[in-house]
């Protein structure tokens, strides 16, 4: 087995690369909204990587995931905020948004599971079932396919804040 | 609405022929209702075909997970209620997370199976992406830019443009486009991942910033459409067996009122003094091997009907003539031996060439050689430059 390295100095520091605010009302005003800003910022943060284009096009794709999650939940008024930072090989998503309580605990269950090991057979099996995917499925995914790790933290106000973090730029297929 | 709304994000087809059903472009459905028609489509072919049902994703660049589920769903339950019948899912090895996803479905039914399809584009390709044409192209690159460097401005080439060299090699075009011209950026694509590791290399050992380089299928580029001012294509379009799909792929990224810029020979008409009759015997000879291998290197002179057909205006094409008086004559030399290598060796084995055509085939590249470095001798190997428009 792998030795498992702690950071000494705690978390590394991720960079900040491009952040985008909007009213939310705004955000679910349009379907096409998710697949406009994960694209827009796909393309903004791939340039400096080592091959921009497939770069973008799997980050946006991962991305567009998240946000139509974001689309679906139940909120309240206030703003969805999107961040994105860096560290070395791997991109980091915060994505902020208003939330009822109830959704709250959805993510924190739907998060820690997404991270278990049976996360991979619970995908797969979700594939071969007959409900369309559910808004945890898709999270597992992110795991399952693209190695994401995720989180969820407490943000100001009713929001929460789902925290990705994509090591696209080492993925290989 | 805005014109976002109207532009057709996704297509789906079934051609029959081949018993294939294809879906490319943005996927991203909010309900599942909007594919409607493509999964009654999909429905279709699978009550139809016998055998073997292909799936062809190879342009699809981003589907999400709704649609996802909802065409695997029917692929899975096919596979269940027919079990005659088999499933080949072609993917790209471009588009990053298709291999991925689709390749579960794999693990799920045992009768459906992964293809990624480009291991093989065109018959040359085994030639062209391995290491051997590496020396040639660098050396030909030193020889051609001489020439182009005058050329290029004539052809849309100025500061500030955003650009892409399609099929750039091992990038050293891109390069030395970068120090004479400073565009304001370069986007290189190749589908050989060892000569771009190799043109990464040389941008960090350099510190070389603004090119971009990305592995990619230039006749199915992930690059958006109408972005670039001028596209290149060099030495390219005559190694492919359909030129014609991989100068549309142009045209699509091409800005409207941008340029696109091709270089192409005629391989017959290298020549060189003395000993001119071995020399044309030999370069007539390259043309048909290659055509054998279904590459055409006797484009060059066609590349004005190539840019008409595919819609280009405002047609600029000239000519210009590497010969053994740009510089050291040796280089010319150099050239030569290269092409002898590979075309005289692999090439002409791979075809089953006779030793006795072999040897009078090499002795005219060597005959091109004693040429090039005569202290009376000329020798010369033209290239046909030509650009269009994109219509505004
Ligand atoms: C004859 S070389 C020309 C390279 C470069 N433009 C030059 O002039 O030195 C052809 C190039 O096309 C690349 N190529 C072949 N098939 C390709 C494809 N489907 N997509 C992108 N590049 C391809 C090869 O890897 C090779 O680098």
């Amino acid at each position: 087995m792998e030795p498992v390295h702690h950071e000494l100095a705690g978390e590394p520091t991720f960079a900040p690369m491009i952040q985008i605010e909007m009213e939310i009302k705004t955000f679910v005003s349009a379907w096409r909204h998710c697949d406009y800003v994960s694209t827009y910022m796909a393309r903004m943060i791939s340039q400096n990587r080592s091959d921009s284009v497939r770069h973008s096009n799997l980050f946006s794709s991962a991305f567009n995931e998240l946000l139509e999650v974001a689309f679906r939940s139940r909120h309240g008024d206030g703003e969805l905020a999107c961040r994105v930072s860096r560290h070395g090989a791997t991109d980091r998503i915060e994505l902020t948004f208003p939330c009822v309580p109830e959704e709250r605990q959805f993510y924190e269950e739907a998060m820690s599971q997404a991270t278990g090991t049976e996360a991979r057979e619970r995908y797969l099996n979700s594939v071969s079932g007959d409900l369309a995917p559910s808004r945890e499925i898709v999270l597992l995914e992110l795991a399952v396919d693209y190695n994401a790790i995720l989180r969820v933290e407490e943000a100001d106000g009713n929001a929460i804040r789902l925290v990705v973090d994509l090591p696209l730029e080492g993925l290989r297929h | 609405m805005s014109p976002y709304d109207l532009l057709p994000r996704f297509k789906a087809q079934y051609d029959a022929n081949n018993q294939e059903f294809s879906i490319s472009g943005v996927v991203r459905p909010q309900a599942i209702d909007e594919l409607g028609p493509s999964i009654a489509l999909l429905r279709g072919a699978i009550d139809r075909v016998r055998g073997v049902l292909y799936v062809n994703v190879r342009r699809l660049t981003q589907m999400n997970n709704a649609a996802f589920h909802a065409f695997s769903r029917i692929i899975i339950d096919a596979c269940r209620a027919r079990p005659d019948l088999k499933f080949v899912v072609i993917t790209s090895s471009v588009v990053g997370w298709t291999s991925r996803k689709f390749g579960r479905l794999s693990g799920i039914e045992p009768n459906i199976t992964i293809e990624e399809y480009d291991s093989e584009f065109y018959p040359g390709q085994g030639f062209l992406e391995e290491g051997g044409f590496v020396p040639i192209l660098r050396s030909q690159t030193k020889m051609t830019w001489r020439h182009e460097r005058a050329i290029l401005p004539r052809h849309g080439m100025r500061q500030g443009i955003v650009m892409a060299d399609i099929c750039c090699g091992i990038g050293d075009f891109a390069v030395l486009v970068q120090k004479e011209f400073q565009p304001a950026r370069i986007v290189a694509l190749d589908h050989s991942k060892s000569s771009l590791d190799y043109a990464r290399q040389v941008m960090r050992e350099f510190d070389i910033r603004g090119i971009e380089y990305t592995y990619g299928d230039a006749s199915e580029m992930l690059l958006d459409e109408a972005q670039f001012d001028l596209v290149t294509c060099r030495h390219s379009l005559q190694i492919f067996n359909r030129p014609e799909l991989i100068l549309k792929e142009l045209y699509r990224v091409c800005k409207p009122g941008g340029r696109v810029y091709i270089t192409n020979e005629k391989n017959s008409h290298c020549l060189g003094e003395p000993r001119a009759e071995s020399i044309r015997w030999t370069y007539n000879e390259v043309a048909k091997l290659f055509g054998h291998f279904e590459m055409d290197v006797e484009l060059g002179p066609k590349s004005r009907r190539y840019l008409m057909e595919a819609g280009f205006e405002d047609i600029r094409v000239e000519t210009f003539m590497v010969t053994n008086l740009d510089g050291d004559p040796q280089d010319f030399a150099d050239i030569i031996a290269a092409w002898a290598d590979v075309y005289a060796g692999e090439m002409a084995t791979r075809r089953g060439d006779g030793p006795e055509f072999v040897a009078r085939f090499r002795q005219g590249f060597q005959d091109h050689i004693f040429a090039a470095l005569h202290p009376k001798g000329y020798a010369g190997w033209p290239i046909w430059v030509a650009s269009g428009r994109r219509p505004q």
